[in-house]
Order: structure tokens, then sequence, then C-alpha cells
């Protein structure tokens, strides 16, 4: 199980980007970490993937705390990062130190035909599209079979149609070994079609807003009447959540409007 | 001005495209490089041969075609030849060793930079010639004041070079290889190493052109060997041909080796991204 206790971060400049952030997540569960921007919710995520550490708390997995990366979580970041220099079969063997040849040509194949992509084996990233890249990087991650999978809004790079897709290819391929999926998404409807649970974060300094379960059946049907009406309480949440700043921001904004006149 | 029917432009056949077969990709392309200097060469020689000029300050190709035959059938130019590639050699292993060691130590180190870094850029900004008197003295005039001179002008391009490709790959990356848990060496290995390859290989080829500058400029200060002192020698004697005969032969060995460094590289670098990837040099 993976759990945080009071995390906060405090960056060497004096800006609080979380804040005392507790939750932990079930094993196979899916939780999204949505937010407005500034709300820490990535900052959140590296702290857990080991490669930032915060300023306080904890944060354990099976009870052992993380202070770099572990090798039972995986990172799915914003954009590929496929290393260019590396074929995809070996982009996606990157993470299978330690094997004999033959097991780790196996692991790769599998995960190549897994992600759809087993014609892709010798292209170089260069010659794949955005979504492909993607896949190939999901594969990289899933390959060492991680316990925990963290996701920094791993398909906002992506078209629409591509990103669809590319979420229920995501719900595939945890629906096999089901890892724990961490998701940080600022696309509500996202976060509905992957989540058992959604948390809602506020900016300045990161918080935790409120926790919203989402336990429509699966598969999800993005048209449905249920899913609209989780999409708007999740919306309002969000709304919500941004208000007390936004209020903050406008006390501001009438403040320095009352100087001006003075100076 | 005549007037096209309409449909006279319809109704040409669609499928006529410019003839191009490979062949002239493949081989005319880079035939059009040596147009120039066969049009000058094949200029001069006419130009002598018509009397126009009596060639003796600038000879026609011919006669400094004449003379490389007679200086390599008598082994001359093998002996100068092999002297001279022997140095460059030399200096451009010393020079390429130091110049990576210390580009990679302070492109990967920031505290490092801070204190080399501004050492070494105020020693780059004395023209490395300058050296050459105090190299005498501390080294003598054979051949270890010549392999330094030499390694003096290849360090500076290499060390910028990888300094600036360390500092320069991409923190997203290297991430990538934190977030697979990389010790220190794999992180060089399997990120780094990788990732700088495409800027080292044009720091190598920058460092080996200025060995080829200095080699020269080494056996101008004292040798009796060496194609810099043909040319040396050669002025001496009044004789352009050999002067022009070692000009060639440096040209020729600059661009072998440039080649060589290209051709050595090129397996490792297919996965490049590049603008202009059928161009080649």
């Amino acid at each position: 199980m993976l759990a945080l206790e009071h995390v906060g971060k405090t960056y060497p400049n004096g800006t609080e980007a979380l804040a005392d952030i507790t939750f932990a997540v079930r094993p196979g569960e899916i939780l999204a970490i949505v937010g407005g921007s500034g709300c820490g919710k990535s900052t959140l995520l590296r702290a857990i993937g080991g490669l930032d550490r915060p300023s306080t708390g904890r944060i354990l997995l099976d009870g052992t705390p993380i202070v770099a990366p572990h090798e039972k979580i995986g990172i799915i970041f914003q954009e590929p990062r496929l290393l260019p220099w590396l074929s995809i079969a070996d982009n996606v063997g990157f993470g299978l130190g330690g094997l004999a040849a033959a097991e780790r040509k196996e692991r790769i194949a599998e995960a190549l035909a897994r992600v759809g992509l087993s014609d892709k084996a010798r292209a170089w990233p260069r010659e794949l599209s955005g979504g492909q890249a993607q896949r190939a990087a999901i594969a990289r991650a899933l390959v060492p079979g991680p316990q925990v999978l963290l996701l920094d809004e791993p398909f906002s790079a992506l078209d629409a149609f591509t990103r669809n897709d590319l979420q229920d290819h995501l719900l595939d391929l945890w629906s096999g070994a089901r890892p724990t999926l961490v998701v940080v998404t600022h696309d509500v409807e996202e976060a509905i079609v992957l989540a058992d649970r959604i948390m809602v974060m506020r900016p300045r300094p990161g918080r935790i807003f409120t926790q919203i379960a989402a336990d429509l059946p699966r598969p999800r049907d993005r048209q449905s009447e249920d899913f609209e009406e989780l999409k708007k309480q999740v919306l309002q949440a969000l709304n919500r959540s941004m208000e007390r700043d936004r209020a903050r921001d406008h006390a501001e904004a009438t403040r320095t409007r009352e100087i001006r006149p003075a100076l | 001005m005549s007037i096209v029917h309409p449909n006279a432009l319809v109704d040409q056949p669609a499928a006529n495209p410019k003839l191009r077969p490979a062949a002239w990709s493949r081989f005319a392309r880079p035939a059009l490089g040596l147009l120039l200097p066969l049009v000058v060469a094949v200029g001069w020689e006419l130009a002598v041969r018509l009397g126009l000029s009596n060639g003796r300050l600038v000879p026609p190709p011919s006669v400094i075609y004449a003379t490389f035959r007679e200086l390599a059938a008598a082994g001359d130019l093998q002996r100068h030849t092999l002297v001279t590639v022997e140095r460059v050699a030399l200096g451009f292993a010393f020079g390429v060793g130091i110049g990576t060691l210390a580009g990679a130590v302070t492109g990967y180190w920031a505290s490092a930079r801070r204190v080399l870094d501004p050492t070494v850029q105020a020693l780059r900004a004395i023209p490395s010639i300058a050296w050459v008197p105090l190299f005498i003295l501390w080294l003598g005039i054979f051949e270890m004041s010549k392999v330094t001179l030499i390694a003096v002008g290849v360090f500076f391009p290499v060390y910028l070079g990888v300094m600036g490709a360390v500092i320069s790959v991409d923190r997203k990356i290297v991430e990538v290889g934190r977030a697979f848990r990389l010790n220190g060496l794999q992180m060089v290995c399997r990120i780094l190493l990788p990732a700088v390859l495409p800027s080292y290989v044009i720091a190598l080829r920058s460092g080996l052109s200025l060995g080829w500058m200095f080699v020269v400029a080494a056996e101008f200060m004292g040798a009796s060997e060496g194609l810099g002192f043909l040319l040396v020698d050669g002025q001496q004697l009044g004789k352009p041909a050999q002067i022009l005969t070692a000009i060639v032969a440096f040209a020729i060995l600059g661009k072998l080796t440039d080649w060589l460094i290209v051709g050595l590289a090129a397996p490792f670098l297919r996965w490049e991204d590049r603008f202009a990837r059928d161009e080649e040099h």
C-alpha cells in the first residue's frame, strides 16, 4: 500500500508547493489527482516517484520510506522521453537490467505486442507518432512489473482521439497485473474514465481539497448520464477549490487599486 | 502569346515527373563539388600551355603532379608524410584525451566548472602559437615540443565541445535514467555518452583540423622532416611546385582523416533526427 503522511514541500526560495498531504492508495486502486495549475500535483507525483524529496512528512510503500526512485514504482511522464539513440525495443527494455538476453528479449516482445507496437521494434523513436511514442513509454514503465505506476498528465500532449484511445488502452493494460495507478491530470473527463477515486487539490500551497469516489461500472461510457453527473460534481469541486484562491487574487488586486491613487 | 485551350492543360498526362534516375543523386551530386576545382586546374594548365603565363610562381597541375611523383619515387614524400602523420596522431591523441576528460568533468560538476573553466578560457584567449618559444625552451627543439603544441591546439575545441555537450544534455532524459535507478557509471554509459556523441564527433573534427593546422606551425619552427619542412624547404630553395605538392598532401590527409572520423562515427549516429539528413559533407 502507498501511503503519504503529512507530506509538505517548500522550495529553497520559500515557495510552499505542498502542505500537509495525507492519503493512502490501496493496491490496484486507480487514483486521479486533479487541480488547477500550480496546485502542486506534479510536485506531489515527483515526490512519490522519489525524484524530489519532500521537505516534511513521509511517503511509504508497504511501510518502506521512499527517498529515491524505487524499483517497484514506475513513472510515465507527460512526454514519452524515449532515448533517441535506442531502438523502440531497447527503449522498452531499458529498465530490464540484469536479465538473461533471451528472457529480456521475450519480455520486450511481449510488452511491445501488448501495446500494439510489435512492428516498430526496430524503429527509432523519431519514426513514431506521438501516440505510438507514448505507448512505447507506457510499455517501458510496465515491463519491470511495477507495483505502483505514476502518470504525470500522460496524454495531455495528444489529440482528443488518440487520448481516448490511449486511456482505454491503459485500462486494458492495467486490468492484467492491476498495479496501483496514480494519475495526475487536468482533464476531468480523463480522471473519470480512469479513476476509482478522484482527489481534487487546491493551490497555494497545494493541499487536498476533497476526494470524490468514482464508482461507475467499467468500461465507462463517456456519454452516459452518470458520467455527465459525476463530471459536473468534479467540475464544481474544482471550481470551489480555486475560489478561495481567486478571492485572494481579487483582494490583492483591489488593494493595489486602492494604493495606486495615493502614489 | 498564344491562347491555350483549358483542356489542353488538363489533358496533359499527369504521370510525367522529371526523369531522375537514382544514379544521378548517387554520383553526380558529389561530383558537382569537383566541378570548380577541375575547371580552375584545367584553365590554369591551358593558360600555361598557351603561353599566357610562364607558370614559374604558380606551377600548372602537370608540374605539381610531376613533382609529386618525383618526391614519391624517391621515397621522400612518404617519409615526410609519415613523420607529420605521426606528430598529428600523437598530439591529437593527447589533446583529445585530456580535452575529453576535462570537458566531461567541468560539464558534469558545476563546482569543477567554476574552478577550472575561467582558467581554461583565459588560456584559450592566448594564441597557441605564442607558446612555441616557451615549449622549445621547456621541451627542446625535437618531437616533444611539436607534439605538445599540436595537443594544445586540439585540446581547446574538444574541451569546449564536450563541456557544452554535457551541460546541454536534456534534463528530462537524465531524469529517465534516475527513474530507472541508474548509478553514476551507468548514467554516464547509458545516457550521457550517447547523448553527447553527435557533438563529440563535431568537436573531434574541429580538433583534428586544428591539429593539422598546428603541425604546420610546429614544423615551421625547426624541423628536418615532415610536410611542413617540405613547405619551408620549397620556399628557401624557390621551388613552388614542392610547396604546392605539400599543400595538396595536407589537403588530402586532412580530408581523409576527417572522413575517417565521420565514417567511424556514422554507425553510432543513425538515430539522429537531423535537418538535411541526406546532405553529406
